[in-house]
This record gives C-alpha cells, structure tokens and sequence, in this order.
C-alpha cells in the first residue's frame, strides 16, 4: 500500500489515511480479497502513532470498504454495486462541483465547459484503451 | 487499547508559590499508550503539573496517583518506570559522557544496550567531552539518552527538544515514535514549538494560568475549527451569514474568510451552495488553533 502523509497540511492523519486507502479501494488499486498492512506494520512504516492507524481501519470497516477476519486481518471487502455508485458519485461530485463553479467565475458558458470535460475524459479514455 | 487504570490521575490538584496559583483545582487521567502534547504559554503551569506526577512538588490539596501510587509516596520500584528529562536537568559534571552513561545505566536492569549504541551513533554524541563542557544541544541530547535508555514505561519530556537544532530535532521525534509503536509506553511532552508536536501527539492537553483549558484528543481538537473562504457567484454576500459559532469572520464585497467551531465541511457545503457561493476549505495549524483556544476562553 503505497500512502503519502504530509504532516503539516492540518488535514488529521487518520482522514490522509481513509482517503488514500479508499481511493486505493475504487479505483482498483486494492482489489477484494487483498489484505491491508496490519496496524503496527503500518505505523511503523508511516512512522505515526498506531491508534491512528487504528482509527483510520475502524472508520474504512464502518463504511464497508474493508472487513475483518477474526485473527488473520483486514482485507478489501466486496463492495455491493448500490453502495459502490454512491461512494463514486460522491467522490465525483465534489471534484465535478469546484469544476462547475470555476466555469461560472470564468463566465464559460455549460456546453462549453461539457465539451473541456469531454475532451479531458476522451484524451485519457483514448490513452488507457491503446495500453489495453 | 487502553487497558487497565489511567497511568497518572489527579483529582482536584492545587498548588500555590506564594501569590501565584500554579495549578487551579486539576482534574486529568492520562491513559497508557497515549503521546501526549502539553501545550500553554511560559508559566502556564505546564513544568508544576509535570512535577506533580512524579512527586518532585506535592499538592496542596487533591491527589495525584502515578501507577496507582500517590506520588508523595512513590518508590524506587515505580520511580524507575518513569524516565525525566527537564530543562535546566542537573547531571554530574565532572563526569565524562561515558562515565556518566555508565553510572545511570547500572542503576537499570531493564536499560537497552543496544538502543544506546544506536543512539550515540546517530546523534554523534562525544562520549570522551566532559559532561560540565558540553553545549546545550549536546547536553540535551544526554539527558535525553539517559531518560530513555532505560524503556521506561512513562516518559516525560519537559521541553526537551529546545536547545536542538531542527535535524536534530526531526531525529528525536522519530524517535519517539519508535518508543511509541510499543503500546506499553506513554510519553508527555511539553513543548511551545507546536509544529514539533503536531508530527507525534494524539492527545492534546492546553494550560492556561494553571488550569487545564483542552483535555482531548489531537484529531478533535484538528476538527473542532474550521477555517474557510466564501466566494459569491453572483454579486456581493448578504450582510447576515447564517454560520453558527462564528470565531472570526472577515468580509470584503463578494468574499469572505470566516473560521466557526463544531461544524462539519458537509454542512458548510450544503450552506454555501444555499448562497450560490464557492467554498473553500483551509486546515488550521496547530499554533493557529491553539491561539483560538487561548484567546477564547
């Protein structure tokens, strides 16, 4: 699990933690099934205290993304499909939102801002399916 | 994690030097396996409340329990649990820094050989300099080593990175993040470089004028303050802003910096998009939270 901490942003450590883990979780970068760094391994490696990794487990568990297996650890959990649109629609909502009202400061009109966004999601689109 | 009973517990602690109210009636558990930040300005009592807890001052009234034991009649058995390192520390001086290791060391069957060798070599300390010549970084850094060599299961730390330099600095927290993967230990540190302190602690404790303002833990404390900017869409803001607990608010035409206490980003979104505004958060630093708790209460 490849994590970057700043520790000075302010953000709490344990939200850096969920964030990156659930992201991780999303896009596939932590597939179901694979299992998580246990606390200690991962404190140590953060350098941070363990009850801030512990804390981080307990909230990714109470969101259903991760799931405990009584003496073996933590692993990615099957997400179910209803619960899985939601997580991305609100990962996706707050990015689409700030691009939203950036176009409305800038005075872009909605078609035009709907074809930048096609055209970034085309370009990447495009790049992913020659590597496939 | 937390098991058993606190490791220290005071129960309506007072102390008086002459005029001065040192510590105003204190109530606190410390918890095993927490890093604790003791915060508050010079003379807010932080080095008085230290020393209670290992019997170096007594109450004048309330009780303090250090493992289980009041601390007027702690032991050698519990004093050798708990490691001390102050700011004006007195070490023999004539010793050299070998000697002086030596002599601490043979005090504990528990010390860390291997921890010490470790230590020495990645502070550089001389161990062949005169104890009374060093430098105060240098002198810190003894008084560190000679607190710790020994695992002590409750450290305490009273401004103890203050002569350092900054890479030095970086070293020893890291180091006692290494003393903390161990949930046996607890560790205070008092300090007024708060961006020190922010990297370590997961409990915060404020002080001011002898009284404990914040006893909390780091992340509530992180979340208890939110500071965000505003920006209209469409015009300049209405005069009235419906936030709750407003700490400070400065407004300017169609923008707005405005900090609240016990809100969540969730909720500030759903307002401002109610006002048809951009919003925009920024985390607070330590230091700037702090100073909100100080200057509020």
């Amino acid at each position: 699990m490849l994590l970057e901490i700043d520790y000075h942003s302010g953000v709490p450590i344990y939200r850096q933690v969920i964030r990156q883990i659930r992201q991780q979780i999303m896009t596939d970068g932590l597939k179901e099934g694979d299992q998580l760094e246990t606390v200690r391994e991962l404190a140590a490696r953060l350098k941070v205290n363990p009850m801030t990794i512990s804390k981080a487990y307990s909230f990714l568990e109470a969101e259903g993304l991760v799931e405990r297996r009584r003496g073996v650890g933590l692993f990615a959990a099957k997400v179910k499909k209803g619960h899985l649109d939601q997580i991305k629609a609100k990962l996706l909502d707050n990015i689409v939102n700030k691009a939203a009202i950036t176009a409305i400061q800038l005075g872009v009109s909605q078609d035009e801002a709907v074809e930048f966004f096609k055209k970034h999601y085309n370009e990447y689109n495009a790049k992913n399916r020659r590597q496939k | 994690m937390k098991n058993g009973n606190p490791i220290v517990q005071m129960r309506s602690v007072s102390k008086r030097f002459g005029e001065i109210q040192a510590l105003d009636n204190i109530d606190l558990d410390i918890q095993r396996g927490e890093i604790i930040g003791l915060l508050g300005a010079n003379g807010s009592g932080k080095s008085t409340l230290l020393r209670h807890i290992i019997g170096l001052y007594l109450a004048d009234e309330g009780r303090c329990l250090t493992f289980d034991t009041d601390a007027a009649e702690l032991t050698p058995k519990e004093l050798g649990r708990i490691g001390y390192v102050h700011q004006e520390g007195e070490l023999l001086e004539w010793m050299k820094v070998e000697q002086l290791i030596r002599y601490v060391s043979a005090y504990y069957k528990t010390w860390n050989h291997q921890l010490e060798e470790k230590y020495i070599a990645d502070f550089d300390i001389s161990l062949t300099d005169r104890v009374g010549l060093l430098s105060p970084g240098q002198r810190q850094k003894v008084a560190i080593l000679l607190a710790i060599g020994f695992e002590p299961e409750l450290l305490i730390l009273d401004e103890p990175a203050s002569a350092l330099d900054p890479i030095a600095r970086g070293q020893f927290l890291d180091l006692l993040l290494g003393i903390i993967q161990d949930e046996n230990h607890t560790i205070i540190i008092s300090s007024h470089i708060l961006s020190d302190v922010e990297k370590v602690v997961d409990h915060t404790l404020i002080m001011r004028k002898g009284a404990i303002l914040r006893d909390c833990s780091f992340d509530s404390l992180r979340e208890e303050f939110i500071r965000f900017t505003l920006s209209s869409l469409n015009g300049p803001l209405p005069a009235e802003l419906p936030f709750a607990n407003t700490v400070s608010c400065e407004k300017s035409g169609g923008r707005a910096i405005i900090t609240v206490q016990n809100d969540t980003q969730e909720m500030l979104e759903a307002k401002a998009r109610e006002l048809n505004c951009e919003i925009e958060f920024r985390p607070l630093s330590l230091e700037e939270i702090y100073k909100i708790v100080v200057s509020r209460e």
